[in-house]
């Protein structure tokens, strides 16, 4: 689903590489989490398999695509079939839940009943069956990440790529929102996710990816929290 | 699918419009006054222009003769003018002809005049030109024919009509092409600040998987709703204007003022003005889609 070779990613020139020879394969169905400390890579690597950035040295192929070489136009269908969860939530917060899930259906073209008959659905899955019509300013920290998560869910990515999706949450709704993307995990999708909380990664024991200042240095599988150095 | 889109787009161009509502009405107003400009002159122009093709029907040359021509030398002079390419008709006019017109034209004040006095006129050909522009040009070269005393044509009234709509033309589309500059910066100023103010929708929309199009479409469209209302509303102020105009020529008795017909100048300007309304609206879009809205 995702393979890395002699990927590496420099900022600017003279800049110093963000990614050094990364080399890695992602099957579908898997639950990969990134780790390592601040600056290591983790949100540059994301943003590579997205193609909001390009990568400047290596091969990147995603859905057995290379990415580097995929023209403007074929971007919005790369990104429909991945979804997106983020630390900040990225939400429209003036507007209702069920307008901030039905936005992604709207934007990619879906009609109006198909968005009618979906968005229930979603909602209930990801635990917000009566918030429908709530404002995202009148919910919780880790409701509003709900929210996130059944926007990235909503068009049935193959992929969902959440970075630091529990970074602003306390550890008990951290755990909520990691077994729900455990959950979407579960029924077929293939997850990674970026983050920084040991306790949330041993506790999952699923495939880690320990960056190290840009440089892939362990990649294990059912592995914990290690500080690798 | 396709339907949900596009109440979507609309709706989200009606909301930004709304919400920069104060700039939008700015720049609307400004296109509109460009549009406005070249409205009236354009009426002005059409309606010289419909005037001096009438004035230029009755431009002729009257090529005096000398007193002492003989007649060979006048008939001679007859032929040259006849024959000159750009000439389209010659009449000669006699002294006794000449007189009779004075006579006409002064009504009775020249009820005295005897006529066993010398008459004082001179005789003359009359010419018409196939080019009235042309005249300046011919009235010195027919100057110098054998037996021409002088050559008088509307000299001073015809260039002065020519230079005059030149003139005109070239300030109006000066002061125009400024203004329409600072129309399309105005438009592209407006549609920014709403780029800016859906900064958040964009970023959603460009991870969700929205085509560039479907990102750009609203604010095309600002652009386009901001350049095409500021066509309209000019054109419904110039037929206003126009028909109070052409009323106060009527009531004024002004008939020799030969206007064109409401009808035809108000849909000949909305030929012009609509679609340069509806560009000006697009280049200002297009300026202001930088990096922020491409995926
Ligand atoms: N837009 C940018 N321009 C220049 N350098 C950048 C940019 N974004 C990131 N970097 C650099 O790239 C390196 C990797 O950054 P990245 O954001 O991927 O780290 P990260 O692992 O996500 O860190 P964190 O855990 O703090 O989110 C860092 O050295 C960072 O300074
Ligand atoms: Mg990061």
């Amino acid at each position: 689903m995702i393979e890395a070779k002699n990927l590496g990613m420099r900022y600017g020139r003279g800049k110093q590489l963000a990614l050094e020879d990364i080399n890695f394969f992602i099957d579908r169905n898997e639950f990969v989490f990134f780790v390592g400390s601040s600056g290591a890579g983790k949100s540059t690597l994301m943003k590579l398999i997205i193609r909001e950035l390009k990568p400047t040295e290596g091969l990147l192929k995603v859905f057995n695509r290379d990415v580097g070489r995929l023209p403007r136009h074929r971007l919005p269908y790369l990104r429909r079939n991945i979804g997106m969860v983020f630390q900040d939530f990225r939400l429209m917060e003036e507007r209702t839940v069920q307008d901030n899930v039905a936005f992604a259906m709207i934007v990619t073209g879906s009609s109006r009943r198909e968005i009618k008959r979906r968005v229930p659905g979603v909602l209930s899955m990801v635990g917000l069956e009566g918030k429908a019509k709530a404002k995202i300013t009148d919910l919780s920290g880790g409701e509003q990440q709900r929210v996130g998560v059944a926007r990235a869910i909503i068009n049935r990515p193959a992929m969902i790529l959440a970075d630091e999706p529990t970074g602003n949450l306390d550890p008990g709704t951290a755990l909520d929102i990691m077994n729900l993307l455990h959950t979407v995990n579960l029924r077929g999708t293939t997850v990674l996710v970026a983050t920084h909380n040991r306790e949330i990664v041993d506790r999952f024991k699923k495939r880690v990816l320990y960056l190290d200042n840009g440089r892939l240095v362990g990649d294990e599988q059912k592995g914990i929290y290690t500080n690798v150095h | 699918m396709f339907i949900n889109g596009f109440i979507y787009i609309v709706g989200e161009t009606l909301n930004g419009l709304y919400r920069n509502r104060w700039m939008c009405i700015t720049s609307t107003g400004v296109v509109m006054v460009t549009l406005l400009m070249l409205g009236l002159f354009m009426v002005v122009n059409l309606n010289v222009q419909h005037i001096t093709e009438a004035v230029k029907e009755q431009v002729e040359m009257v090529v005096y003769i000398e007193e002492d021509a003989d007649r060979a030398t006048v008939e001679e002079l007859g032929r040259a003018l006849s024959g000159h390419e750009e000439v389209t008709a010659v009449a000669y006019v006699s002294r006794e002809e000449h007189m009779g017109r004075l006579q006409q034209q002064l009504g009775g004040m020249l009820e005295g005049y005897d006529s066993g006095l010398e008459n004082p006129l001179l005789a003359s050909f009359e010419v018409k030109t196939a080019d009235p522009e042309a005249v300046v040009g011919l009235a010195s070269e027919f100057e110098a024919y054998p037996g021409v005393a002088a050559v008088f044509y509307g000299r001073g009234y015809v260039e002065d009509l020519f230079a005059l709509t030149r003139v005109v033309q070239i300030v109006g589309l000066a002061l125009m092409a400024g203004l329409a500059i600072t129309a399309v910066f105005l438009v592209s100023h407006t549609i920014k600040l709403t780029v800016l103010m859906r900064q958040r929708e964009i970023t959603i929309m460009k991870y969700v998987g929205a085509t560039n199009w479907f990102i750009r479409w609203p604010f095309f469209l600002e652009g386009l709703l901001m350049g095409f209302v500021g066509a309209v509303l000019p054109l419904g102020i110039l037929h206003y204007l126009y028909r109070i105009f052409a009323q106060w020529i009527a009531a004024n008795e002004l008939m020799f003022i030969n206007l064109l017909p409401l009808q035809a100048v108000i849909s000949e300007l909305a030929l012009y003005l609509v679609p340069l309304g509806v560009i000006l609206g697009i280049l200002g879009s297009t300026m202001s889609m930088g990096r922020f809205l491409r995926v």
